[in-house]
């Protein structure tokens, strides 16, 4: 596709003539976007390794069990989220409510728990609320066809206000041990929660590379209006994208409650820019229509490890917020340039 | 240009009617000569950061990086005023910083293509980064005696932040409506396509409207730190979302292309008239994001209504060009 700069929705003016008579991901290959997509991807993961490896001659903490297991419980957390705003991205969309989504889903968990309820009613509740705020963005993004900018904008105060009122502003503890089990368990020495995250990448990864329900979020990522002319179920999939989104967002309301022992209005706010900007640096294009899950992860992964590498060496908080930034920066300069040298068509 | 009763403004106009009909009857004291001047004065920092942001809006861009922009121009601000530099300098300095800050993010955009949305994501982080390393959390819990002086009210019981946003305000209607290159900032956020192949230069458009958003900012940030009276390198977080609702409340198409002056200013009052009025219902703090991200979502919906242009995948993918509305 096109890059089209200036409209972050993707909503040029323009129409692919070939999305309503093939695949748009056919079409993608067939215009080498593949290779300049996943190249960006691979741009990171090369700067990844690089990182890692001067880390490790650095700071002798870096490369030992331990850390690793530290670092990829909020990794995974990050991923599950970032998965699906990988999705929602690629149909051209934003979500801006996941971390509002997530503070939501898990104060009504720990409400839930504190009304003597066990681990399955707490962690159903969770996913059950996810999916209910992600579901309702999508019916007014899908149905009522509302930019997905203003309606996860105007969601993520709502949400977020609804979960500080039901709190007071403040933190709720005292959950059962069996919500807790997520957080300590490993198998293997790797811990639960990245494992949840792997499944999960490889489910997502069948369902938007393989799958007919794949192709259509592509299509409508590339031109929407050719996609509802091809007669594709553009207001149900959209619905089903953003309910995909809630459902991951309440997963992960369940994986931080585990590790954190607590549950938070503000728990998953952090999580809002961090999956954007980790999708970005992966290569999807933020205009929607192509999507590359190896970059995706490859994002995520870099500013897990790009930050607990820094801290290792001891460089201070606020640089490294200055510093994964720039690395966006970089990575998202390069990305264009590659999309840009791309003929046109 | 659409008559004036099927325009989004008019609709806005209305909703704002009934809210002051509905104060009127619950909270009289809402219309109090001192609210009223305080309501004024809470709307002036947003009101001169909310025409940068229609500019940007208009081309199809974003800029969230504005709360980042807004804290350091502050802290510089208030920093070289404590060390004794004397007061045009200190504001010459502020001024070219901010706009630099916004060429920055220029530069990105326009030159190197990057989506508005993910350059400005990068330098929300990085400029509020470097602003914390430089700052180390420390507060500068004074600013110095004549930018405290900029705080006082004057005519009208109204702070020069008020004065300053409406010559403002005029002069982005006049820009964005009379001259050239305002004219080519509508057609670009119409259709990108048409725009460049009938002549208008992408560079400049993005570049023009970053750098002012930049500008604009640190002129907000002098008002910011004076009626404040301190500053710290957290300040300001997350305020680009309230800028970014209250332009859009105003009626401005977020796929770009479509918005106005008029429909802003009556964005900023609405954002700020039902912040004042909550707290003067006593609605608990807690329960007023419920509030605030209802109205939001009702005014998303208000364009769902017939006999407006709704944002239909269709009208807003195919849009004629340069149909944006004059104030």
């Amino acid at each position: 596709m096109n890059a089209t700069p200036g409209s972050p929705m993707g909503m040029s003016g323009e129409v692919l003539p070939d999305v309503a008579t093939k695949s748009p991901l056919r079409g993608a290959i067939e215009r080498k976007q593949w290779t300049a997509d996943s190249g960006q991807a691979w741009v990171v993961v090369m700067l990844l390794v690089i990182f890692a490896a001067y880390t490790g001659y650095r700071s002798q903490d870096f490369w030992t069990l331990r850390n690793w297991q530290v670092l990829v419980q909020p990794l995974a957390e990050a991923g599950l989220v970032t998965i699906g705003m990988m999705v929602v991205i690629a149909s051209g969309g934003i979500d801006l409510s996941v971390g509002s989504t997530i503070g939501l889903a898990s104060v009504t968990a720990a409400l839930v728990a504190r009304h003597g309820h066990g681990t399955v009613a707490t962690d159903f509740a969770a996913l059950l609320t996810g999916t209910a705020a992600g579901s309702f963005n999508g019916l007014l993004i899908g149905c009522l066809e509302l930019p997905p900018v203003l309606v996860t904008l105007a969601n993520m105060v709502l949400f977020s206000g609804i979960a500080v009122t039901l709190t007071a502003g403040n933190s709720i503890t005292g959950l059962p041990n069996g919500v807790l089990w997520l957080g300590d368990a490993t198998l293997f020495g790797v811990p639960a929660a990245f494992i949840l995250f792997t499944v999960v990448v490889a489910i997502t990864s069948l369902l938007v590379n393989k799958g007919l329900w794949g192709r259509y979020v592509l299509a409508i990522g590339c031109n929407p209006v050719a996609a509802r002319f091809s007669a594709m179920p553009v207001a149900a999939t959209r619905w089903s994208i953003y309910t995909l989104q809630g459902a991951l967002c309440g997963l992960t309301a369940v994986v931080m409650m585990a590790r954190l022992a607590s549950a938070r209005a503000d728990m998953g706010q952090a999580l809002m820019l961090i999956s954007i900007a980790a999708v970005v640096l992966g290569g999807t294009p933020i205009t929607g229509g192509s999507v590359s899950v190896l970059g995706t992860v490859a994002g995520v992964c870099t500013f897990y490890v790009v930050q607990n590498g820094l801290t290792l060496l001891g460089v201070s908080p606020f640089l490294q917020t200055a510093l994964v930034s720039a690395l966006l920066l970089v990575a998202a300069t390069i990305g264009a340039m590659l999309r840009h040298k791309r003929p046109e068509g | 240009m659409s008559p004036l009763w099927r325009r989004y403004e008019a609709r806005l106009l209305l909703a704002i009617v009934f809210l002051l009909l509905l104060l009127a009857v619950t909270t009289p004291r809402f219309f109090a000569p001192t609210n009223l001047a305080l309501l004024a004065r809470s709307m002036g920092v947003l009101a001169i950061l909310t025409l940068g942001m229609l500019c940007v809006l208009i081309t199809g861009g974003i800029d969230v990086s504005v709360g980042s922009m807004l804290a350091v121009t502050s802290v510089v601000l208030a920093r070289l005023g404590n060390h004794g530099i004397s007061e045009p300098w200190t504001l010459i300095a502020v001024l070219l910083l901010g706009t630099g800050l916004g060429a920055f993010n220029g530069v990105l955009v326009a030159l190197l293509r990057v989506p508005p949305i993910v350059a400005t994501l990068g330098t929300l982080g990085l400029y509020r980064g470097l602003l914390l390393e430089w700052t180390q959390g420390e507060w500068e819990s004074t600013v110095p005696g004549w930018l405290n002086e900029l705080g006082r009210p004057r005519a009208l019981r109204l702070d020069a932040s008020v004065w300053t946003a409406a010559l403002l305000a005029l002069i982005a209607a006049a820009f964005l409506n009379r001259t050239q290159t305002g004219r080519n900032i509508f057609k670009y956020g119409s259709s990108n396509l048409a725009a460049t192949r009938t002549g208008v230069s992408r560079t400049a458009v993005l570049f023009t409207v970053f750098a002012a958003m930049g500008f604009l900012t640190a002129v907000a940030s002098i008002f910011y730190s004076a009626q404040l009276g301190s500053v710290q390198g957290n300040a300001a977080v997350g305020y680009e979302l309230v800028v970014i609702a209250a332009v859009v409340l105003g009626g401005t198409d977020i796929l770009g292309g479509r918005g106005s002056v008029f429909g802003t200013l009556l964005g900023v009052f609405l954002v700020s008239a039902i912040q004042t009025s909550l707290v003067l219902l006593h609605v608990p703090t807690y329960t007023q994001g419920i509030a605030t991200g209802l109205i939001l979502l009702g005014s998303v919906l208000l364009r769902r209504l017939p006999n407006g242009r709704s944002a239909r995948v269709l009208t807003a993918t195919v849009k004629p060009l340069g149909h944006g509305q004059v104030s």
